[in-house]
């Protein structure tokens, strides 16, 4: 372990975390001065997280299974708290699991946001979450077989697909109504779309009364390719192909992960040309979804306008980058390519042109008569379910929560800049939208303030040893929210573990409770308002709980309904 | 109502003629990777970087040869290859149409013969590589007699090597003049 210089920051969490649990924390470790992990007692572990999460500011960021039987004979759980209180850090309460026992007490009944995470380890490394009110797979098909757990260093080579065994889903939707509702089923599979994800819709006449989902049906397995077959430094490339809108957010999560475990200084050039870029894909994809709820609300003529202004940021991450959109700009240590001269000017002149087109535009979307009407006081995400489910992004900031990572703990080039962060209280998908807008001219300001005092020198460094088993987090501001990496370091130059948790990932669990109470023709675009990887949910499946008929309607039709809202699809 | 149609009319033709004119890229734009085999010495650093495997190196011992291959199907155009390459044989185009008619379209090869070695005559390393390596070695070398004996080295097996060393320290007679001492 490298010796870490600045003050560390957060010590006081732990110190009252030992205070009012006497004997649970068993060792304390500090990746970063600002990061640590803490191993509690497995039964002390629910406790732990609520102590933090609830009465230290805490929110629940990723958990991390582990199967470390060959390093010390057991498995590990990592519960990453963001801390936002008085001391911003991250702790991280680690709990060993017996390889012999393999099951934890689970910290959903406290921190309702764990229990997708619960589910998910469970179904990876079979790991039992004794208490988790819901029991069904998460990330594995439902005829996946029994005890075959693929993150499991033993289980199975990284290329093993079983053969389906059944045609029909068994998947268990879950309908909390107290009245009887009609199913309106929406997914999962389009032929020509890349994510899909199946939505229930339990409805009573056009009122969506509840919701169920699932997704992972193109789940990648990437976690055990980095694994099994890439070197370290090939990661940072399959990091930039998580995500077909903001990969290169998960490029960078993923590099600073590694360099924060082997205590690696990134030049100040380098890590100002990271954000700079991170600020370009913010651009195009805060336009995409202006575009998107353009297109929901019926207004496709902005749809268009958007699509077209958003070219000259595609532009200029060609330009910035070689390429529209997998930059392929980062290597353990810093970038690959510098920022010319000549690339700057065209930056801020290209950054200039986007400014008047997307205020002109904006002007245009916030007089379009209608679009108020769709958006306000639609999706509502309480206050409170977004305190207990940890969501990310612009989907926390509409509901009033000021959580931004650029702001909270400064990564890359934030840390040379103040990054101001947005709030809105209508908690709507106005809010959302306003939200996005808000940040599109900011990342027009981050990017102009960083080309004009970019720090001197190199932008990688090479100067550094690979060492086997060192582990910590790494972590962006994406578009969509918060992005968060946690890699340990393996031997051979492979990663022995690569957790990679999405924004939107932390997104989903809400999306139930915006969609109760909207209008079924609200839906795909409170869908739309988290702004997912955009799951291209094919058809839906509508059931009416008074007449007990179910109906499946495709997607276009639906979507049609929701921009047209006449000539309504259901029976 | 206005504003939009101001806006449209301001815009007027958004379009580019592509497929019917050229599309422009930017200057140092990623596309696919062009490999000149005269300059390629098949020493597989390519191989070694490429993060999705899309190059390939593979020996064959009977025939004699090396062949180096890219699937541009696989290729995810990171340009990798192009920073580990020592002789500058493959670097980026512009060139982003890719589409073929036929799968195996996808793939470019390029055969290199192997080098024997020169005390046992199996095949050893690229010939190419071999010579590329020789060359240098007269830039480090003091004497040309000591060239000659370091590219005699390099143009020998690890397996003759090892015997050669073995040989060597054999007839230096160590047991011999420990005998001798005693």
């Amino acid at each position: 372990m490298t010796a870490i210089t600045e003050p560390r920051i957060g010590q006081s969490y732990i110190t009252a975390l030992r205070e009012k649990m006497p004997h649970a924390v068993l060792e304390e470790r500090w990746q970063t001065h600002n990061q640590a992990t803490i191993t509690v007692k497995l039964d002390a572990l629910p406790e732990a997280v609520r102590t933090l999460y609830y009465d230290h500011d805490g929110w629940l960021s990723t958990m991390v299974g582990n199967d470390e039987r060959s390093l010390n004979g057991s498995f590990g759980v990592y519960y990453v708290l963001s801390m936002e209180g008085a001391e911003k850090c991250h702790v991280v309460v680690h709990a060993a699991i017996p390889e012999d026992k393999p099951e934890f007490p689970s910290v959903t009944p406290k921190v309702p946001a764990a229990v997708w995470y619960e589910r998910e380890v469970r179904d990876m490394f079979g790991l039992h979450p004794v208490g988790l009110p819901d029991e069904r797979r998460l990330v594995l098909p439902d005829d996946w077989p029994e005890a075959l757990y693929p993150l499991r260093k033993d289980s199975m080579d990284y290329r093993f697909r079983p053969e389906p065994t059944a045609d029909n889903e068994t998947y268990k939707f879950v309908n909390d109504s107290k009245v009887e509702t009609t199913v309106v089923p929406l997914g999962p599979l389009h032929v020509t779309s890349d994510e899909p994800g199946h939505f229930r819709l339990y409805v009573d006449g056009e009122d969506i009364i509840d919701a169920d989902y699932r997704m992972f049906y193109v789940h990648r397995g990437m976690e055990k390719l980095a694994e099994t077959r890439m070197g370290y430094n090939e990661v940072t490339f399959l990091a930039d192909r998580v995500c077909g809108i903001c990969g290169y957010a998960h490029s960078v999560a993923y590099a600073s992960s590694v360099e924060n475990a082997l205590g690696i200084k990134v030049p100040a050039r380098g890590q100002a040309i990271r954000s700079i870029l991170l600020e370009t894909e913010r651009l195009h994809s805060h336009l995409l979804n202006l575009g998107l709820v353009c297109h929901f609300t019926g207004f496709d003529s902005g749809f268009m306008q958007f699509f077209r202004v958003r070219e000259k940021a595609m532009t200029l991450a060609e330009m910035l980058t070689g390429s529209r959109k997998t930059y392929a700009m980062n290597l353990i240590g810093g970038v690959r390519r510098d920022i010319l001269g000549e690339q700057r000017l065209s930056t801020l002149k290209l950054v200039g042109e986007l400014r008047t087109e997307v205020k002109r535009l904006i002007d245009i979307l916030m007089s379009t008569p209608n679009f108020e009407g769709r958006v306000k006081g639609v999706g509502r995400l309480d206050p409170q379910i977004a305190r207990d489910y940890s969501p990310v992004g612009p989907v926390v900031r509409g509901s009033g929560h000021r959580r931004d990572t650029r702001a909270d703990h400064p990564f890359a080039g934030y840390k040379l800049i103040d990054t101001p962060v947005h709030t809105e209280t209508g908690c709507d998908i106005l809010s959302r939208t306003l939200i996005r807008v808000a940040e599109f001219f900011d990342s027009l300001a981050i990017i102009e303030k960083l080309l004009d005092d970019t720090p001197t020198g190199p932008v990688l460094t090479e100067d550094f040893t690979y060492r086997p088993h060192q582990f910590a987090l790494g972590f962006t501001e994406a578009p969509r929210g918060e992005d968060m990496h946690w890699s340990m370091t393996g031997d051979n130059q492979k990663l022995y573990r690569w957790r990679c948790r999405a924004s939107t990932y932390n997104n989903w669990p809400v999306l139930r409770y915006m969609l109760r109470g909207n209008t079924i023709s609200d839906a795909p675009l409170i869908v739309g308002s988290i702004d997912p990887c955009y799951s291209c949910t094919d058809r839906v499946t509508i059931i009416d709980v008074n007449k007990a008929r179910s109906k499946t309607i495709s997607y276009k039709e639906m979507e049609r309904y929701c921009r047209d809202r006449t000539d309504s699809p259901l029976p | 109502m206005l504003k939009l149609l101001r806006e449209v009319f301001r815009t007027g033709e958004a379009t580019v003629k592509y497929p019917f004119a050229p599309a422009e890229v930017s200057k140092d734009f990623r596309g696919k990777p062009e490999h000149d085999s005269v300059s390629c010495i098949a020493c597989a650093a390519c191989t070694i970087a490429c993060p999705p495997n899309a190059i390939a190196m593979e020996t064959d011992v009977e025939a004699e040869t090396r062949t180096w291959s890219i699937s541009y199907g696989r290729c995810i155009f990171c340009g990798r290859c192009e920073e580990a390459c020592p002789t500058g044989a493959i670097k980026l185009s512009a060139d982003f149409e890719l589409a073929v008619a036929r799968k195996e379209d996808l793939t470019t090869k390029a055969v290199f013969r192997l080098a024997k070695c020169r005390s046992c005559g199996e095949p050893l390393a690229p010939a190419k590589e071999v010579a590329y390596v020789a060359d240098l070695i007269n830039a480090f070398c003091t004497s040309p007699e000591e060239a000659d004996r370091t590219r005699l080295l390099v143009a020998t097996c690890p397996e003759c090597k090892r015997k050669h060393d073995v040989e060597q320290v054999a007839s230096l007679g160590i047991e011999r003049q420990l005998e001798n001492r005693r």
